[in-house]
């Protein structure tokens, strides 16, 4: 077993134990700390693939924005987890077996010798060979539609998150000058004559 | 020749893609409530996209971006029918939204977007532009369901849908990784290719398959991945209920074609065995459960589950017959569809919704001619002739038959029976008993009309199908055989 | 495509068109507009089949498919077209006479609160008709077949509220249920045989198949005589041919203009059409063409005694029909097709002419039908007098008029032919001519000439076997002292128009007809079948043959019907009266239509109910009931609830669902691949 192998099969364990616990952890801030350390041993896999642009990328974007900002709504909702996972100890045999089963499927098929020898091969590049400008480059050519529709799926995720939470409430309390500077009296003074009495109202009588 | 020009197949969604972001903008200009210029600018755009669809349509298959973009006579028909199903959905829910102060800019622009992610799906042919194009499709549509904000059950109708939705979307990428795993490409006829003339291995291959056909089956709503539907059909607002159970449907099926029939043709034998299972339990489950509900748009969401394993029946069989056929079924069903939903917000009203069965008790007093057209769409959803449901059945079970799977005709026709017995009901409710309201029925001159037209191509189509059944059969036919 | 191409369609479509605006649209065009839209349909309809009689004279046929409505397997569904000579004839007749019988629709349904809805049936009749004379396969000529059954079933009960009208509509259903069962079976056969339901194709190698055996287990029959022997079955029920006859005096219930378009003049001749039409399937089987020519004799003759007895003066005309029905069959048996059509052109016009007459003189009588109470009409109705005169003595065979040429054609006909079962056939037709001019005219005098009856004591309006079934309230006759008068020009203006060809079409157009080939490829005449080709060898000019005809047996036995028509009913009243006393067992069996009501009613109705309470009682309510559907139902119910109560509204059972779908394929996959 060469040390690549080696370094992939311990930081594959370390993705499967983190994504475990992401789900089995009962603290919510825990579980999204287990995240970040999966989306790191996979960074580390990706290395071992040579595909260094991505794992940093992948490093930068999900652990250093994207999980970040999902803390900070963890931390600030209240979110009761045991609630959540009502039921869930009760179907767990029953998947647990099913897992088991399945996993023992995919071992099955792809760890056979046959699968590992038709696969296609990943090829080899020299040591100056640049991830990053080979991405960019294919970005903008031979990927040019893809890429362009990823943008408009952006573009509606954003349009998507502006139309379910912008919420003009009516309660909230914010000025507009251009009323107040085109405000006349009229709108604001009203001269009410009141005629002049002969006698006072009733007054407070004994 | 100029690059441009270059991309003249493309020009409809380069078209739709300006026009949703103008409008994007236009709309936070406009004041009036009632989004009169939008609603026009919107229908216009369908209007000029069918127009650009229809004048650079060519003979053959037009292949561009990399071969990552297909343009043949499949997709342009399937192109224009989503138009035309989006404009119909529009039409039937605008005052439906307007009351119920839902129909925004967003909205629109939002249907759009999913339009856009339709016709991706239709057009291509290479993996990853049929994931993206799924995906705008799903992303417009979870934030449609939850547009509804106010609505406990709307909100989590979305919730369900993008969870599970996302889940499905995690088996189909994993399925396509195993196939680039195997072949060492993406694009659809380079994977058939490879699987023809190459020796990946089959084992790994069929293991992404079962990947794939899960994901497939999800976003066809095939038993058992149909959990989502009963209730995000149920749980959105009624006008974006009829965006999910009707044209994306029609991408759906594009998007079986293009990868079980032109990218995996050759493992068949391995899919089809997949699909008759699917297919099976969903006109079974989906028939037996409809009958169970008392609410008319769940009974709609059994009815969807139960046809589209009758579509899975027809893409089975294989040949241009089943799916020619296939093809006929989801055109119809889209149809059929957009009358059943166009008829719940056509009698809804502000603060109502016409969706439980007890609504229709006795529609035939309230308005005869509604009561009619809703006879026409239920007897075509049950097969029963002259309508045009019976002979999409007719043409799906005969292409089974022809492919020697008499025991699954049998089943289906079983099935079909015991699922007449549901429309059949709301029947005899408009018909034979009393009403249990009498709030005289208000309808839009627009929508009113429409309704009738479907109602009325319900049946013209059923007695004479032919040329519209011609017209899938070429056009499955040339963009299969052209490869 | 061509523009004679959309001339055939304009032809059928026209009148549909026009039965749509009518059906639909009645109430919103009012009466008016109704009666004027559908004429003006029909009138396109006929003026375009003028044209398109024209191009065929000119030689240009046509069959082809004008839609392909479906494909199941390889047989191929579809709507076309055969434009041919034969098929023009009908097209002409079929819309001429429909023509006539709009126009004369205004004035007989005038007071009548379903104007527009009959409008709407006949337009859509007259629909029916041209699909099923110019289909150019089997499928089609079925489904006109079909249509026209359920129009005339319509119009039969168009008074629904009338019970008579109900049980006669009925009866027509069922006895043409019958005849349809036979005609599907052959065209099944068909179907099974040849591998395709179109005419050219069928025709083209049906000879290959002469000697075949009926594909049937058990029997062995000559294929082409079971597959024409079943069809001509549906032909027997359309056409009324004898023992399916039953329903056509029945259906007088009707309005008279329905009588006339579809009882007399068009649809009940359909069979004989068809016959006609599958003339190289027909001369293939010599049993098969005895047979017709037998039924057809039968019919002929003994139909026609029937009309002697007939006081309604519907009815009358309504047995002549059946017995006319009858020639034409024997001349089809006698393989003269040419003149078997010939007859069925002559006999639209004469009969829808004495239908519309026997209508106006209902009219003047204030609906009544009972020719005893009228007489004397000729004083007061001029036109419907002179006009039924002429219709009566073509019916007969007057020499020069146009039934003459065509009835003494078939009996010439009949005799060169050399079938078995020609020589009572021979009998039957000679003999009927003395019955149908006896009838005729017993009913001409009775109507015409003599005593002025009405306005006196009616008769009992109807005999004694009617009774059980009928009740004419609407009946009333006029009132003493009052007088008829002629009725509207919409009325008298169709007998003129149809006066006309009744007199001249024959004389006119004999010898183009059967002896100038007109027919051409449309008819096919095997050539052992001689009877025309030496009709040809005798026939010298209409004119020849009108002098010849004075001098033969048809001629004198005609004349001795009318002169013993006259005696008795005008000379001797008392004679009659007298013979009925005399051969009361004779006149029972007569008036009693030989039974066959009664023993239908006994044998099959009766026998239907007790078969169909056995089934009702045991099979339906105990087996289907009971067990199957109320039984399915429980279990589909059962399993519907268990279905629910796992759409528990929870994600992750969803979800768990999905996993255990992936589950599931997977290891179908892995194991057992």
């Amino acid at each position: 077993m060469s040390f690549d192998t080696l370094v992939f099969y311990l930081l594959a364990a370390l993705t499967v134990f983190a994504a475990l616990r992401v789900i089995t952890a009962r603290n919510p801030v825990h579980a999204a700390l287990f995240l970040v350390l999966a989306f790191f041993s996979t960074a580390g896999i990706w290395m071992l693939l040579e595909a260094e642009f991505l794992a940093i990328t992948l490093v930068l974007v999900y652990v250093g924005a994207v999980m970040v900002l999902f803390l900070f709504v963890v931390m600030m909702l209240d979110i009761n987890l045991v609630q959540l996972r009502e039921g869930f100890w009760r179907w767990f045999p029953f998947g647990v077996v099913l897992a088991a089963i399945m996993v023992f499927e995919m071992v099955w098929v792809l760890g056979s010798r046959q699968t590992v020898e038709t696969g296609a091969q990943v090829a080899k590049h020299a040591a100056d060979y640049s991830n990053t400008k080979e991405l960019g480059r294919l970005i903008y050519t031979e990927y040019v539609y893809p890429f362009e529709l990823a943008a408009v799926v952006l573009l509606v995720a954003i349009v998507a998150a502006i139309a379910l939470s912008l919420r003009h409430r009516r309660d909230s309390k914010s000025q507009d000058v251009a009323k107040q500077v085109a405000v006349r009296r009229e709108d604001r003074v009203r001269i009410v004559s009141v005629p002049s009495g002969k006698k006072a109202g009733p007054g407070i009588e004994d | 020749m100029s690059f441009l020009s270059t991309l003249f197949p493309a020009y409809a969604e380069i078209f739709l893609l300006v026009m949703v972001s103008a409008i994007l903008i236009v709309d936070l200009f406009l004041t009036n409530p009632n989004k009169t210029v939008t609603y026009a600018l919107v229908q216009l755009t369908l209007l000029g996209c069918s127009m650009i669809t229809v004048s650079t349509h060519q003979h053959g298959v037009v292949y561009l971006f990399h071969n990552m973009f297909v343009d043949d006579l499949m997709s342009d028909v399937l192109k224009m029918l989503s138009y035309l199903s989006v404009s119909m959905m529009l039409v039937y829910s605008r005052n439906y939204l307007m009351v119920r102060g839902l129909f925004t800019g967003e909205f629109m622009a939002l249907t759009l977007f999913a339009l856009l992610g339709m016709m991706v799906m239709i057009s291509a042919s290479h993996f990853l532009t049929l994931y993206l194009g799924l995906e705008l499709l799903s992303l417009s549509l979870y934030a449609m369901v939850a547009l509804q904000r106010d609505s406990a059950i709307a909100t989590e109708a979305a919730m369900k849908y993008f969870i599970l939705g996302a889940l499905a979307s995690g088996l189909l990428l994993y399925g396509m990784s195993m196939f680039y795993g195997a072949t060492g490409t993406l694009e659809v006829a380079a994977v058939s290719d490879a699987i023809t003339h190459g020796v990946p291995n089959k084992a790994l291959l069929v293991f992404g398959l079962v990947f794939v056909v899960s994901g497939l089956a999800f976003k066809l709503g095939a038993v058992p991945f149909h959990m989502w539907v009963p209730d995000v059909y149920h749980g959105a607002p009624t006008a974006m209920t009829m965006l999910i159970g009707t044209a994306p449907k029609l991408a759906a099926f594009a998007f079986v074609m293009r990868i079980l029939v032109e990218g995996l043709q050759p493992l068949m034998v391995h899919w089809s065995g997949m699909l008759v299972i699917l297919a099976v339990l969903s006109i079974a489950v989906g028939n037996i459960t409809a009958i169970a509900q008392t609410n008319l748009k769940r009974m709609l969401a059994y009815s969807t589950i139960s046809h589209m394993g009758f579509l899975l029946l027809g893409v089975l069989s294989g040949g241009i017959d089943g799916y020619g056929a296939a093809m006929f079924y989801a055109a119809v069903y889209v149809l059929m569809s957009l009358g059943g939903f166009g008829m719940i917000m056509l009698l809804s009203r502000e603060g109502f919704e016409a969706d439980t069965l007890n609504d229709y008790k006795g529609l035939n007093q309230r308005s005869p001619w509604l009561a009619f057209v809703m006879l026409l769409l239920m007897f075509s959803m049950a097969g029963v002739p002259p309508m045009v449901g019976f002979y999409a059945k007719f043409s799906v079970l005969s292409a089974v038959v022809n492919a020697g799977h008499i025991p699954l005709a049998v089943i289906a026709v079983l099935f079909s029976l015991i699922g007449a017995f549901y429309y059949l009901r709301i029947v005899k409710l408009m018909y034979f008993d009393a009403p249990e309201s009498h709030v005289p029925i208000s309808i839009q001159p627009d929508s009113g009309l429409l309704i009738s037209m479907n109602g009325l191509a319900v049946l013209a189509l059923g007695i004479m199908p032919g040329t519209f059944m011609s017209v899938c059969a070429v056009a499955v036919q040339q963009s299969l055989l052209l490869h | 495509m061509s523009n004679m191409q959309n001339l055939y369609l304009l032809v059928p479509m026209a009148p549909l068109v026009g039965a749509i605006a009518a059906g639909l649209f009645g109430n919103m065009l009012g009466r008016t507009w109704t009666h004027r839209i559908t004429i003006l349909m029909v009138a396109v309809s006929f003026l375009a089949s003028l044209r398109i009689f024209q191009d065929v004279l000119d030689g240009h046929t046509f069959n082809g498919t004008v839609y392909q409505w479906m494909t199941s397997g390889d047989t191929r569904f579809e709507v076309g077209f055969l434009i041919d000579r034969l098929s023009v004839m009908m097209m002409l007749v079929v819309t001429f006479v429909s023509l006539m019988v709009h126009i004369y629709t205004i004035g007989y349904m005038r007071d009548d609160p379903g104007y527009q809805r009959f409008f709407s049936y006949i337009s859509l009749f007259t629909f029916s008709m041209l699909m099923l004379v110019m289909a150019n396969n089997f499928m089609q000529l079925f489904f006109g077949w079909e249509a026209v059954g359920l129009v005339s079933y319509l119009l039969i009960g168009f008074w629904y509220t009338r019970e008579t009208a109900i049980y006669a509509n009925l009866k027509a259903f069922l006895v043409n249920r019958v005849g349809d069962f036979g005609f599907l079976l052959g065209i099944g056969l068909v179907l099974m045989v040849f591998g395709t339901l179109d005419y050219a194709a069928v025709f083209a190698t049906a000879q290959n198949h002469a000697h075949d055996m009926a594909p049937i287990p058990g029997v062995s029959w000559n294929l082409m005589t079971a597959i024409c022997i079943l069809l001509f079955i549906g032909a027997m029920g359309k056409s009324a041919q004898f023992p399916l006859h039953v329903w056509l005096p029945d259906s007088m219930e009707g309005p008279t203009p329905i009588s006339a378009l579809i009882h007399a003049a068009t649809m009940v001749t359909a069979g004989i059409f068809m016959v006609a039409r599958m003339s190289p399937l027909f001369e293939l089987s010599d049993t098969a063409l005895s047979f017709v020519m037998i039924i057809g004799a039968i019919t002929a003759l003994f139909m026609g005694f029937l009309g002697i007895i007939q006081n309604d003066i519907k009815r009358v005309v309504a047995y002549s029909t059946l017995s006319q029905l009858g020639y034409m069959t024997v001349a089809l048996g006698a393989s003269a097709y040419s003149v078997a059509v010939f007859h069925l052109m002559t006999h639209a016009f004469f009969k829808a002419l004495l239908f519309l007459a026997a209508g106006s003189v209902i009219i003047a009588m204030h609906h009544d039908q009972d020719i005893r109470n009228m007489g004397g009409l000729k004083k007061y109705m001029p036109i419907t007098w002179i006009t039924s005169l002429i219709g009566s003595l073509a019916l007969i065979g007057t020499p020069f008029l146009s039934g003459f040429y065509s009835k003494d054609s078939i009996i010439e006909a009949v005799g060169l032919s050399h079938l078995p079962g020609s020589g009572f056939a021979y009998f039957a037709v000679v003999a009927g001519v003395f019955v149908t001019a006896f009838y005729s005219f017993r009913m001409y005098f009775l109507v015409f000439h003599g005593e002025e009856r009405f306005g006196k004591a009616h008769h009992a309006a109807h005999d004694a076997h009617d009774d059980a079934h009928a009740q004419h309230d609407e009946h009333h006759g006029l009132a003493p002292g009052q007088k008829p008068h002629e009725t509207p020009w919409v009325v008298w203006l169709p007998l003129v128009l149809l006066a006309i060809p009744s007199v001249l079409i024959g004389y006119v157009t004999i010898d183009p007809v059967l002896f100038g080939g007109f027919f051409r490829d449309a008819i096919y005449v095997a050539e052992h079948h001689q009877a025309m080709a030496e009709l040809k060898g005798k026939f010298h000019g209409a004119a020849a043959m009108a002098l010849h005809g004075l001098a033969t047996l048809p001629f004198w036995l005609a004349l001795g019907g009318v002169a013993t028509a006259w005696f008795f009913y005008m000379k001797r009243p008392d004679i009659p009266a007298a013979i009925k006393q005399r051969f009361s067992l004779v006149y029972a069996i007569l008036e009693r239509k030989y039974g066959f009501d009664e023993f239908n009613d006994w044998f099959f109705a009766g026998g239907a109910r007790d078969a169909s309470r056995f089934l009702w009682q045991f099979s339906d309510v105990k087996l289907i009931d009971g067990l199957m559907v109320n039984g399915s139902a429980r279990l589909v119910g059962m399993f519907s609830g268990v279905l629910r109560r796992l759409q528990s509204g929870y994600i992750y059972h969803y979800a768990f669902a999905m996993l255990i779908g992936v589950f599931v394929l997977l290891t179908i996959r892995t194991w057992f691949e």
